[in-house]
Formats: structure tokens, sequence, C-alpha cells
């Protein structure tokens, strides 16, 4: 979880570079929103032109209002068309923005599904979403707001200097001159920022990584009468992050101040000349200035400074994208290309399927304790074997490891073929794994089961339903199998929750059918029967169930122990097939 | 709109800072005015001078100079003050959100997700707290502008003021009005498609095993490719308002400055007004445009605080489950505790308990048993006073639980549930949970009841060592444990277990039941389980069935 680059500036490279990247996607969208801005810039200055002219004739010449209508009328059409421009560029921004936000988060959902389920260098759910979503947001006053204004700070200053000058060579100089200094000295307060926002981001990420976690667990938290301390402990983490974020905003707005400074003085420093030279107290110009010109340069003077306010309004966003992007591979690893989209993998039907386990070695995910050593087990196709052990032991990782579901390891062979050589589409369509704690996605109880197969007909669903036993507790709930059931199987008791994965095993004709505890949570009577529809149906299938329940294991063929990072055979009592 | 209102008291708490940030942002706007206003009469009223050298240069420079100056500051203190009460604000309303939250549990909804809680906690609370800095400052500040500039032109330009007058009124009020009014649903309906493209996520991350075992990770990702493609339109209509709203505020402002050119042209011209003061009025009202800039900005924001706003109002209506007593009585130590004929439903479903009576002597220990869903979950839930029957009384020495404060039986009794969570934190802290003030040899007794002890020791770093979410680093088994061990931590004198056994092996069951009968010699257990108790760990067994005792 922590691939942290080498140095601070590294990151900040590097996250510029994966912005450009990432750029690319923002399509025809963002080449308007880059554009249009520059157009009106464009108009801006034919307006103060023409609006000075205006003024120039009325106060100075002393025409008539009647003559100047067409002007006047001419600024008006000007107005519109930049408020138009304005509108169009900043939509055409946000839609580059949530194309480039879209496609950034699917690619980093399907890498985070692309990787192996068990691995243990894996950021928890919580951070992965809040990676996905909240962290993703970040770019988009980046590519809405920033670039474009960018573009303009980058131009439009020396455009309007560039046409300043042949009018007056000391203000076009100043303006010259005076408006990429601003950057210069914005960049060395911004430097100190930066550092202090990729800080910022990762407390942040801290901040909602524990407000989910301890969510999760709000009601325990409440009965240990921990509700006043977790109470000051938000607020007293809230506050530190205050003060964090007060030491950035600091030096960001002294940044902003800077260039408050220099449009201030711009504006001043034009009125004060032109209004001396207009006196006679300066003589810098070879022609006398009219008013007109004056106006248009007094005019023009904020209009200098303005795409760079607008930038400094903006520049938060390009530290904040570029943290938020620091924070996501730290949480994320590397950010994908372009993730392929995974897809699902039908199920295929066949023989049984026979496992070897030769020489195998399993280690705990950290990889720190080895959980089985050189262990050696043969199971035959069609055989029900259970897999006992005390707790920690390591029941689950070899049930894991099986299925494939922890990174591949050598000495396990299916069918006669190593684990290796199995694809992902044979592996996937023959084997069916119920794990220690299913989780139930936020649908109906009905697409729940049918993930396992999703052309399953509602009477396919229905009879899967009723082999894990459901239809009881079903057909209390306000729909049936229609019931939404929540996040963690809320409002379904942990045993409920893991007899909906297992119908899932009924959709499936497996060859091999792996379940972890399924009856950890069941009385001896549900067991039972349970116990005697699993068996029924994997009549033919070779079935490994790990339990602790005796119950169950004298039920099946065989049982092994797991036992000094060994397997050995089991005293068993097998009871007859079918008989509770 | 309302629902904004009903967090005006926190606000005002920090009334004083937005106060102060209003008024420097109100004298950054009006120097911005005032220094363009009068430089456009300085700059006229040199060209048309004919005193020159003899023009009293030191006012109108000095004041140019000063108004910058002037400008600078403010901004500066406006943002610094602003930001810091905004984020005070932001902290009060997370403290407020968590003390709301923890009386009103357990939800009663079950429609009110993790995620979406999630959600609700970060970003509802962000939306709100940017509230006054980014929606109702500016808007004050623009109709406080616009009015003083409206006087002025009615000194000065009589015929201008009105329009406009009109025209910043549209732009301050009637263009928020409609925007926030358009975009009140999209907004609202964006906040949950993010909760929805977050529940996505976490589907796809903590199902991820399942997922990939079923070959299901496509229906994982199209879910999520929905969910979020939904959340993009919903944030492109709500930025097609913004940038039409911003549009129309900018030709508001265009009729603003042509009225005020043209009725300046004419009082010029029919020798009302002087030029400078004319090119002055006109340069200061194009100023005054700044502040107009920022109302839309910040009023589509407007939108998406009053849809948090309301949302964390639902929560904050919810009622408590239960009622707090005025008079709070204290527990009876060593009182007795009484079922009499106690009758539960939940909600819309059939009764779990009718007529369950059951009377457990301090010190001694029960095993109730029954069929999954028979309401062995309920009894606990009950006793912790978590929900309250329909009928019947539950009490402990005699007195009535609903004489209690809740906070008091909670510390009375320590529950250990079948899903109790593992925190992502260190082993000590997770500990700490059950009675902060424990010392580390009370956290090592404790484990070495859980029979934890071993294997704790065996970390590099022992109980300082980080565990991960569900306590990955643990078994499931070993997870249960380290909570049972929280649970044997706090002194409470009565230890409810429910399934405290589930997912240990049957070895590590029979000495786990062996060290709970010795651990807890001096204190209550009432455990709720299917497992097979050796000899000696309870008093009494008894099994539930059809909601009554059975013997």
């Amino acid at each position: 979880m922590n691939r942290t680059p080498a140095t601070p500036k590294d990151a900040d490279r590097q996250a510029g570079k994966l912005l450009s990247r990432l750029q690319r996607h923002g399509g025809v969208a963002l080449w308007v929103a880059l554009l249009l801005p520059l157009a009106g810039g464009g108009l801006l200055v034919w307006q103060a032109w023409t609006l000075a002219d205006v003024l120039g004739r009325a106060i100075e010449s002393g025409e008539a209002p009647a003559l100047l209508l067409p002007s006047v009328g001419l600024i008006l059409a000007l107005l519109a068309i930049r408020a138009g421009l304005g509108a169009l560029g900043e939509q055409a921004g946000i839609a580059a923005a949530e194309r480039i936000k879209q496609h950034l988060r699917q690619a980093l959902f399907q890498n985070l599904l692309a990787r192996s389920p068990r691995d243990a260098d894996k950021a928890s759910s919580g951070l992965a979403a809040a990676a996905i979503v909240d962290q993703v947001e970040a770019l988009d006053g980046y590519f809405a707001r920033y670039l474009p204004a960018a573009l303009q700070a980058a131009l439009l200053p020396l455009i309007f200097g560039a046409i300043i000058l042949p009018l007056d060579w000391v203000a076009g100089v100043l303006f010259l001159v005076t408006a990429p200094l601003i950057p210069i000295f914005m960049a060395l307060v911004g430097w100190g920022a930066q550092i202090a926002t990729d800080r910022q981001a990762r407390a942040l990420s801290h901040l909602s990584g524990r407000f989910a976690d301890r969510l999760k667990g709000l009601l325990t938290l409440k009965l240990f009468g921990r509700a006043e301390a977790e109470t000051a402990g938000i607020v007293a983490a809230s506050e530190a992050l205050r003060k964090r974020t007060l030491k950035v905003l600091r030096i960001a707005f002294l940044s902003s101040a800077v260039l408050e400074f220099f449009a201030a003085l711009g504006v001043a420093g034009i009125a004060l000349y032109v209004g001396l030279t207009f006196i006679d107290y300066l003589h810098l110009r070879a022609s006398p200035l009219t008013l007109h010109v004056g106006m248009f340069l007094l005019l023009m003077a904020p209009e200098i400074y303005n795409p760079l306010r607008l930038l400094a309004s903006h520049y938060h966003d390009r530290a904040t994208a570029k943290a938020g992007l620091v924070e996501i591979e730290r949480q994320l690893g590397a950010i994908p290309e372009a993730g392929s989209a995974p897809v699902d993998i039908a199920p295929r039907s066949g023989p049984a399927i026979g496992i070897v386990l030769d020489k195998l070695i399993l280690r705990t995910p950290d990889r720190m304790r080895a959980v089985l050593d050189e262990a050696d087990l043969t199971i035959a196709p069609g055989q029900h074997v259970a897999i006992l052990g005390s707790s920690g032991s390591g029941k689950t990782s070899l049930l894991e490891t099986i299925a494939g579901l922890r990174p591949p390891e050598s000495g396990i062979s299916l069918d006669g073929r190593p684990l290796a050589e199995w694809s992902a589409a044979e592996l996937r369509g023959r084997v069916f794994m119920l794990t220690q704690k299913p989780r139930l996605i936020h649908a109906s109880i009905a697409d729940n089961i049918a993930l396992a197969r999703p052309d399953a007909s509602r009477h396919d669903i229905e009879r899967a339903a009723e082999g894990a036993a459901i239809g009881g507790f079903a057909a209390a709930l306000p729909e049936g199998l229609d019931t939404l059931i929540g996040e963690d199987g809320i409002g379904l008791s942990g045993g409920q929750a893991q007899r909906v994965a297992l119908a899932r095993m009924f959709l499936r004709d497996a060859g091999l059918v792996l379940l972890d505890e399924p009856t950890a949570h069941l009385d001896p009577a549900l067991e039972d029967e349970i116990i005697g529809k699993v068996l029924d149906y994997c009549a033919g299938r070779t079935l490994v169930i790990a339990t602790h329940s005796h119950n169950l294991a004298n039920r099946l063929d065989k049982a092994w122990r797991i036992a000094g990072h060994g397997l050995v055979e089991a005293p068993h009592h097998r009871r007859k097939r079918g008989v509770a | 709109m309302k629902a904004l209102l009903a967090f005006l008291p926190l606000f005002r708490q920090r009334g004083r800072a937005f106060g102060l940030a209003l008024l420097l942002s109100l004298v950054t706007l009006l120097a911005g005015v005032a220094l363009l206003g009068t430089s456009g009469w300085f700059i006229t009223a040199t060209a048309l001078t004919t005193l020159g050298l003899g023009f009293n240069l030191f006012v109108p420079s000095s004041l140019v100079r000063g108004f910058s100056f002037i400008r600078i500051l403010a901004r500066y203190g406006e943002r610094l003050v602003g930001h810091n009460a905004t984020l005070k604000l932001l902290s009060d309303l997370r403290g407020w959100l968590f003390a709301l939250l923890f009386p009103k549990l357990p939800l009663p909804d079950r429609s009110l997700r993790h995620g979406d809680l999630v959600s609700r906690l970060t970003a509802d609370v962000d939306a709100l707290d940017t509230a006054f800095l980014v929606a109702v400052g500016p808007w004050m500040a623009a109709l406080l502008v616009g009015g003083g500039m409206t006087a002025l032109l009615g000194f000065f330009l009589p015929g201008a003021a009105l329009a406009y007058g009109l025209a910043m009124l549209g732009a301050a009020l009637l263009v928020p009005i409609g925007l926030v009014w358009l975009s009140r649903s999209a907004g609202r309906a964006s906040v949950a498609a993010q909760a929805d493209m977050r529940m996505a996520v976490l589907d796809g991350a903590i199902g991820h095993a399942d997922l990939t075992a079923l070959g299901a990770l496509g229906t994982a990702a199209r879910r999520f490719e929905a969910a979020s493609a939904i959340a993009a339109s919903l944030r492109r209509r709500l930025g097609a308002y913004t940038a039409g709203a911003a549009a129309m505020v900018q030709m508001l402002a265009a009729l603003a400055l042509i009225s005020t050119l043209w009725m300046g042209l004419l009082a010029v011209d029919a020798g009302h007004v002087e030029g400078p003061v004319m090119a002055g009025l006109l340069l200061a009202v194009l100023g005054s445009f700044e502040v107009t800039g920022m109302i839309v900005r910040s009023v589509g924001k407007a939108g998406a605080a009053m849809a948090a706003a309301e949302r964390l109002n639902a929560l904050a209506a919810l009622a408590p489950p239960v009622a707090e007593p005025a008079k709070p009585r204290d527990i009876p130590e060593d009182g007795a505790i009484a079922f009499e004929e106690v009758s539960f439903a939940y909600p819309g479903l059939p009764p779990v308990l009718s007529g369950f009576s059951l009377t457990i002597a301090p010190g001694e220990r029960i095993a109730i048993a029954g069929p999954s869903g028979s309401g062995k979950s309920t009894l606990l839930r009950l006793l912790l006073r978590l929900a309250e029957p329909q009928d019947g009384a539950i009490g402990i020495g005699g007195i009535g639980l609903e004489q209690f404060r809740s906070a008091d039986i909670h510390a009375h009794m320590a529950l250990l549930s079948q899903d109790s969570p593992v925190f992502i934190d260190t082993i000590r802290n997770n500990l700490l949970i059950g009675r902060p003030d424990a010392s580390d040899a009370d956290l090592w007794a404790a484990l070495a009841e859980a029979q934890l002890d071993a294997h704790i020791a065996a970390l590099p770093k022992g109980l300082d060592s980080i565990v991960g979410e569900a306590g990955r680093t643990l078994s499931a088994g070993q997870a249960r444990r380290l909570c049972l061990a929280r649970a044997l931590v706090s002194r409470a004198p009565v230890l409810l277990l429910d399934e405290p056994s589930d997912a240990l092996d049957r070895a590590t069951e029979l000495a786990f039941f062996g060290v709970l009968a010795a651990a807890a010699a001096e204190r209550t257990i009432i455990m709720v389980t299917h497992a097979a108790l050796p000899e000696g760990v309870v008093d009494r067994v008894l099994t539930l069935r059809n909601g009554r005792l059975c013997t």
C-alpha cells in the first residue's frame, strides 16, 4: 500500500506527465474548451477599442449621441457574442472533464478487478472507493477550468501587449514586462503550496478511510459507550486537518495577493501615466495622446491581468489534481494506460475434477508464515472430502488457492493438469467456490443468485433458492426474492447471506465444488437439511468442504486435518448419505 | 432553502468570522470599483484640462494608489478569514453529524447503506460547509454593491439608475433563483449517483473474491460503468445550467453597461453631466461586474448544498429508537434480569417473540439455543434496549429498562455479536475501545483469556500491529477472538455473547468455553448459541422455539 515515489519532486513530475497523458481522452470537447476563450479574448480588444472610441468622440469631440448609435450597437453585439462563447466554452470544458474522469475511473476499476483478489498488497475497499470516486473527482477542475485558463494566461496577455505596443510603447512595455513576471512570482509561491497540498490530500484520504471504517462499526462503538469519544476524535481529526489546510492556504493566497498587487499596480500605473501625459508632465510619447487611446489603455489594463487572475483562481485545481493522482497511485498502484474490460465467464458442463496436491507449499497472504509445507493429498473425481483444522490453520488459504483466487502456487494439479495451465475460462466455468464471508452485491436476492448464471430463468433461480433453504425467510420479506438487499447483506443475518451465496451453486454444473464453512452460522436442524441438499446436488461432482462441524465431516467420504503444516487423515465415522 | 435554514444555528456560531469575511469582501469590491471609477474620471479630466501643470494631481493620484493597496490587503484577509471560518464550520458539521448518529442507532431504514452514509458524511458536509463562502457571501456582496452603485447612478445619472438596478437585481436574484430551482432535482440526483457509484466500487472491492470465483467480473464492471455514466451525465446537465446562467448574467451586465453608456451620452450631450464624471461612472459600472461574475459560479453549488442539507436533515429527523428517561435510575449492580411476557415483532414481519418470560439471577450463566431466526439475537437486542418490546416488560433488579440511561445499560452489559467488527487500527486501540483506561497488563490478560496472546506476542509489533480491514492479518476465528477479548476488557458485570464460537473449530471451541467459564466467574453470562456446550460452562441451557422458551 506504500508505493510512494522516491521524492515529492519525482511524484510531481510523474503526475504532470500523467495529466498530459489523460488529456488525450478529452476529445474535441477539450479543444473547443481551449480555443473558444481565445476567440472571446480577441473580441474583447475590439469591444474595448469601440467603447474608448465612443467615449473619446462624445467627450473630447462632443459628437451627438445619434452619430454614436452604430458603435453602441456594435458594443452590445460584441458583449452578447462573448457571453455566448463563454457559456459554450465552459460547457465543453465540463464535458471534456467528465469524459476523462469516466475513462480513468473505468481503467482503475478494471485494473482493480484484474488483480488477484487475495493480494495482500491491495488497498482496503474503503480507500479504493475513495480513490476511484473522490480522488478522481479531484481531476475535474484541472481539465474543466485550469487548462483553458492556463492557455488564456499564457497567450492573451502577450497578444494584448503586442496590440498595445504600437499604440503606446510605454504601456506596451509595462504590460509585456509585468505580465510574464507574475507567473514567475506565482510559481515561486506555488512551489511551497504544492508540497503542503500533497500532504493535505493524504490527510483527507485518511480521514475519509477512518469515517468508512468507523461507520461500519458504529453500533459496536455505541455499545461500548464510545459515542462521545469517537465524536470528539472525528472533530479533533477534522480540526487537525483544518490547521494543516490553513497552512496551505496561507501560502496559496499569497500567490493571488502577488497577482492582485500587479493588477492594481497596472491600473493605477496606466491611469497616472495617461493623466500625467495629458497635462504635459510626462513626455515619453512622440505623438500626442488622444482620449480614445488613453481610455483604451485604461480599459485594457485590468483585462491584461484578468486571464492571470482567472488562472490564479483555478491554480489550486492543478495542485489538487496532481495530489489526487499521487494519492490514487499510492492506494491502487500505477495508473493503467487503458484497462481491458473484464468479461463474464459462462459456466460450463463436464465431468468431475480430481485434485492432486504434490509437495504444496502455502504461505499466509503477507508471506510471513508457512501454512502448509510440502503437503500431499489426492482427491479422486467425484469424492466428497472435509478439510478440518483449528482456526487460522489455513483451511481458507488452501481452498482459495485451489480455486485460483490466490497468487498461483506450484504443486496443485486439477484433472492431472497443473493449475497454472488452466485458463481462467476453464477454471471459473468448471469450479464453484463459496467463500467464508461472501459479499452480496447491492441488488435483489434473485439478482444475487443469478450472478452465477446470468441467463438463468426465474424458475431456475427459485429452485436454487429452495436448494439453499432461502424460501422460508425470503417469503417473510416484503418483496420476497425481489427484495433489495443492502451492503454486507444488512437485513440478512450472516447465515442468511451465506445461504444466498450458496444458492448460486445450484445454478452451476461444476466439476469441482469448494465450500468454506457453509454451515458455520446454522443450527443443527437447518445444517442437516442444507447438507442433505448440497450432497444430493454434488453427487458425481468433486466436493471439498472446509468446516469445523464434525456432524458435516462425518457425512462426507473422507476428512483431512491440517496439522503441523501438513495434511493428515482424520478419524471419521461415516454416516449414510441422506440420513439426517 | 428551508432545509438550509435548519443549519442556521451552526452557521451563527461562526457568524462573526463570516461577517468579517463579508465586510472584507465588500471592501475589496468597492476598492476595485473606486479604483476604476477614479482612474476613468482622472484621465478624462486631465485630457480635457487646460491647466497643464497647475492641475491638482495630489488628491486623485493618492486616491488611485490608496485604493490599490486597500484592495490587495482586503482580498488577502477576506480569503484567509473566510476559509478559516468555513473549515471550522466543517469540523462543527462533522461533529454534529456524528453526535447525531449515535443516539439514532441502530438506524431503522435499510436503504441507509454504508457507502451512502460515507458519502453523506463527507460529500454532504463538504457541500454544506462551503455554502457561505461560495453561495451566501458573494450573493450578499452582489446585492450590496449593486444597491450602492444604483444609488450612485441615481445621484449623477438618474436615467441609467433604473436600468442598472433592474439588471443587477435580475443578475443577483432572478437568475440565481432560476438556477437553484432548475438544478435542485439534478443536484439531488447527482449526489445519489455518486453514492451509487461508490457502492458499485465497494461491491467490486469487497466482493472481489466472490465475483472472481463466479466469473462475474464483467457484470461488476458493467454495473460500475452504468453508475459512472449516470453520474457523468448528471454533472454535465448541472454544468449546462450553470454555464447558461452565467451567460444570462453576462447579458444582463451588458445591458446595464449599454444603458449606462447611452444615458451617459445623452446626459453629456444635454450638458447635465460632465464628461469626466460620465467616464468615471461608466468605468465604475464595468468594475462592479466583478461581483456578478462570482454569483453564478457560486449559486451552482447552492443547489448541491440544499440537497445535502435536506439529506442531513432527513437523518436528523429520524426518531431515536428508544426514549431516554427523564429521571434515570442507577442500575442495581446485583439485580436479577427478568423478561416478563415479552412480545416483539419487526415492523411488517411476523412476531419473533410472544409471551417470553425468563429470569436470570446475578452471576448466573445461561445459554439460549434454538433454530436460526428463532429470535435469539433479538432477545439480546431487547436486553440492550436497542429496540423496545411491543408488549411485556424487561427489567434489572425489579426496575424497568426504560428507567435507565441507555449508556448505563450498555456499560452494564458487554456484547460480542455475530458481526462485531475489527477496526483498521492497532490491536491495542481495538482492545481499548472496550475500556479506554485499561493497562497493557489488562489487555494481555484479556488476550490470554481469548487464547490470542500467543499469536499476538509472535507478531513483530505485538500490540501495536495494525489489523487490516475485517481483521485481514487475522483469520476469521482470530478476529472473532479479538472481539471477545475486547468484550472481556470492559468491566461490564454482564456478558452477552451472540454465537461466540462461530468460526472456531471444535477443539478451540471447547477450550474457549472452558476459559470463558473461568474468566467470567464473577460475571453473568447470557449466551446465544447453537454449539453443543460442554458440562460446567453454563448453569442452564434453554431452548427458544416459536417465540417462547420450552424445556
